[in-house]
């Protein structure tokens, strides 16, 4: 009798326990117990053994470690970045699992919350601007100077200077691979048959227009773009065409204060292209992806992007897309990159790039034993020499001791973005890399209000101003 | 030993562990959401540094937000699609495939297999059926002779064509259970009512319909409760309420305004918009759907 009460009290404590035990898997637990459990051993531990960490890491095991980038989809080193991994594998034994996805508004949420939530990767390649302030300001990831405390030759190969400073604390977290620009590419097909002109060096914001009209009478649509999905590079270059490369990098404090006023005139620049139908007819509905794929497929002819997409725009003339040698280069040879139209005094030649992303390594996987070293490995190998140039192609990168650029090795669409890249006057970078991602909502996300009128470009523009003050504070 | 079944501590012994869980799991996150409604949150996670001004500002912003009032409207739509198409189409299957004598088992399959697929990859699928160029139905019409292509997604139609693969998706899962319903029916009902004469419309509308009252009334109330909670399909194929935040359900516009605008406060009054509205449309459910003991 007494055995049977005793059960049933101890099974019900067993079941209570063990659900409040399922509580403690929280996300946020294992975060904030992981630093105790590695601090305390150490602290314990005599003093031989503390003073050899690395040596610990090293002689631990094959890990896995978890990587996310940006180098997947339409990237251009996509293909590049499975290779480097797989070397580095077959090196070192340790397995990546990788979670890399394309980049996109989307994808910076995903990484912010990863880290809010303490599941972020070990190792991240990500955006070195405002984008990645919280989880700088949170303490989540490890600079580079602390890394060097304990690996001296770490990024020893970089040019310092080259590497940007996290707008957070002034701070250099992120190790730069390949650099970027944004510029126009163009289906010369698509021109040939609307009878237009290649744009060169000194096309003009009037002339693009006349060119658009000339396009669309022609039965195509002049501008490959998803406005609900990417407006991320008209935004950034309708407003350059309003500035100076000195003055774009300017946050208004106001939408009618003079820099504010720069980008509601840029927004309204969009909009003007909207009415005049010169964006796809789907454009507010349609993704990226369908975009891009009318511009591949002939249908569209002009394509503002970055320099990622090249790769993209090789791959939809491959009937492998991962096989170079299966290449259509009459195809290819329809296609052409040149500078955005300017306007005002902004010179058609002043371009948007820079070196705007890097590999950090994560507090978690540095205050892990076992992955500390498999981390740093990582990204020295991914930073190395030898793997940098494979990915910084036609851009640049901070390598101290650059090699010279082979452009036999290039397909023709690199050469013609080699030759566009000799004619820069200057490299300016993205605005909308200070303008962290809460403030970008209003103008990225209600692009298609502001085009098609719900909301003017001015509202807009102080609603995102209003919370990028929100978040200074 | 008899005492053991007598004593109601016992009882309350053993639902202790479900009541701690939904404790912990369930209240104890309601109640923080309702905090943080009014408190001024950017990161998931935290409690955030300070009190909205006015603590009620996102009640106001609820009331005045006019995305509120469309994805309000087309949660409304969808119960509505709920209730025609999902319980409708699934009524109508049941009852035809009951009236064959073969391959019940086969309909039974084929019509259930939707519901194991997941929603996302069912997004997916219904994406490339619905996609402005080369997309499916596009390429049927333009067999048929149409030259102009036709935006399944955009503003006219794009509520439409978010409606469509969820209804399609979830006829199976009422049709298995009205069809279970129609089973219990006893055999000998219907044979009295042929030998009477009655047809076969007549024997469904005065025997079948009738005795298949209750399960009908669980389905309708599982209906109308699920497309509250519809979710993962329409933010498949029109992420971000695309297009023009048209097609925003309360629980995208919630997850929207939570995970892509990191506007969490305001996510959480949205989270409490939706248990309130929960509550009151499953009081209504079980009013208006009330089961008969009648059968």
């Amino acid at each position: 009798m007494k055995f049977k009460n005793l059960t049933a009290v101890l099974m019900t404590a067993v079941m209570t326990l063990g659900m409040v035990g399922c509580g403690s898997t929280a996300p946020e637990a294992p975060a904030a117990e992981a630093p105790a459990q590695t601090e305390s051993p150490a602290a314990e531990a005599p003093a031989a053994e503390a003073e050899a960490p690395a040596e610990t890491t090293e002689a631990t095991g094959p890990v896995e470690i978890t990587v996310t980038t940006t180098f997947a989809g339409e990237d251009s080193n996509a293909q590049n970045y499975k290779n480097a991994v797989a070397d580095w594998e077959a090196a070192t034994g340790n397995t990546v699992s990788d979670t890399s996805a394309t980049s996109d508004e989307t994808f910076k949420t995903r990484i912010i919350t990863d880290f809010e939530t303490g599941s972020e990767p070990d190792v991240l390649f990500f955006f070195n601007g405002a984008d990645a302030n919280d989880f700088v300001n949170a303490g989540k990831v490890v600079s580079i100077d602390d890394i060097r405390v304990e690996f001296p030759e770490y990024a020893s190969n970089m040019n310092d200077d080259l590497i940007a400073a996290s707008p957070a604390d002034g701070k250099k977290y992120a190790v730069p691979v390949n650099g970027y620009w944004e510029a126009m590419f163009v289906n010369t097909e698509v021109l040939d048959a609307a009878g237009v002109e290649v744009p060169g060096a000194d096309y003009t914001w009037d002339q693009f227009l006349e060119d658009c009209q000339k396009i669309k009478d022609a039965g195509y649509a002049p501008i490959a773009a998803a406005l609900g999905n990417i407006p991320h590079y008209w935004w950034e270059f309708a407003i350059f065409n309003q500035q100076t490369p000195d003055n774009h990098l300017d946050i208004p404090g106001a939408a009618d204060d003079a820099t504010g006023a720069q980008w509601v005139a840029g927004l309204e620049d969009i909009k003007d292209l909207y009415e005049k139908g010169f964006f796809p007819d789907n454009t507010l509905s349609a993704t990226d992806d369908e975009t891009f794929a009318m511009f591949t497929d002939g249908k569209a002819a002009f394509l503002l992007d970055g320099s990622w997409k090249v790769g993209g725009i090789v791959g939809s003339c491959q009937s492998d897309p991962e096989d170079p040698s299966t290449i259509d280069a009459d195809k290819l040879s329809h296609f052409d990159v040149t500078y955005f139209p300017g306007k005002g005094n902004r010179k058609t030649t002043d371009m948007i790039g820079g070196l705007s992303m890097g590999y950090y390594i994560t507090t978690k996987a540095w205050e892990d034993p076992d992955k500390k070293a498999a981390a740093v490995s990582f990204v020295e190998h991914m930073t190395s020499d030898e793997v940098v140039p494979l990915f910084a192609q036609h851009t640049a990168s901070a390598l101290k001791n650059a090699p010279a650029v082979d452009e036999t090795q290039f397909n023709a669409l690199q050469v013609k973005a080699m030759s566009m890249m000799s004619g820069v006057t200057s490299l300016t970078g993205a605005v909308q890399d200070l303008f962290n991602g809460d403030c970008r909502v209003s103008t990225f996300d209600g692009m298609p209000d502001i085009v098609v009128g719900n909301v003017s470009a001015a509202d807009a523009v102080q609603e995102g101003i209003d919370v990028y003050k929100d978040t200074l504070e | 030993m008899s005492n053991i079944y007598k004593s109601k501590k016992y009882v309350f012994l053993f639902l202790a562990p479900a009541f701690l869980f939904m404790i912990i799991y369930l209240y104890y996150p309601f109640f923080v959401n309702i905090y943080g409604s009014f408190r001024g949150i950017k990161n998931l996670g935290t409690f955030g540094t300070k009190w909205n001004t006015p603590w009620y500002e996102n009640y106001v912003k609820l009331v005045t937000d006019p995305v509120v009032r469309t994805s309000l409207k087309n949660t409304f739509i969808m119960i509505i699609a709920t209730i025609v198409g999902q319980v409708g189409i699934a009524l109508l299957l049941a009852i035809l495939v009951d009236n064959i004598e073969r391959g019940t088992q086969f309909f039974r399959t084929v019509y259930f297999f939707p519901i194991v697929i997941s929603a996302t990859a069912l997004g997916l699928l219904f994406n490339l059926i619905f996609l402005y160029d080369k997309g499916m139905l596009n390429q049927f019409l333009e067999l048929f002779g149409r030259t102009e292509l036709i935006d399944w997604k955009g503003e006219k139609l794009a509520i439409m064509t978010m409606m469509i693969p969820v209804v399609w998706q979830y006829v199976g899962f009422y049709f298995v259970i009205l069809q279970t319903g129609l089973n219990n029916i006893s055999q000998e009902l219907y044979e009295s009512a042929a030998i009477d004469g009655a047809t076969r419309f007549q024997r469904v509308w005065y025997i079948s319909l009738p005795l298949l009252r209750n399960v009908l009334c669980t389905c309708l109330t599982l209906g109308v409760t699920g497309a509250l909670k519809v979710f993962d399909l329409p933010w498949t194929m029109f992420p971000k309420g695309m297009p023009l935040k048209e097609t925003f359900l309360t629980g995208t516009y919630m997850y929207y305004q939570t995970m892509e605008a990191k506007n969490v406060d305001y996510g959480a009054t949205l989270a409490v918009l939706i248990v309130v509205l929960g509550v009151v449309l499953s009081r209504l459910t079980r009013l208006v759907f009330k089961e008969s003991e009648d059968f």
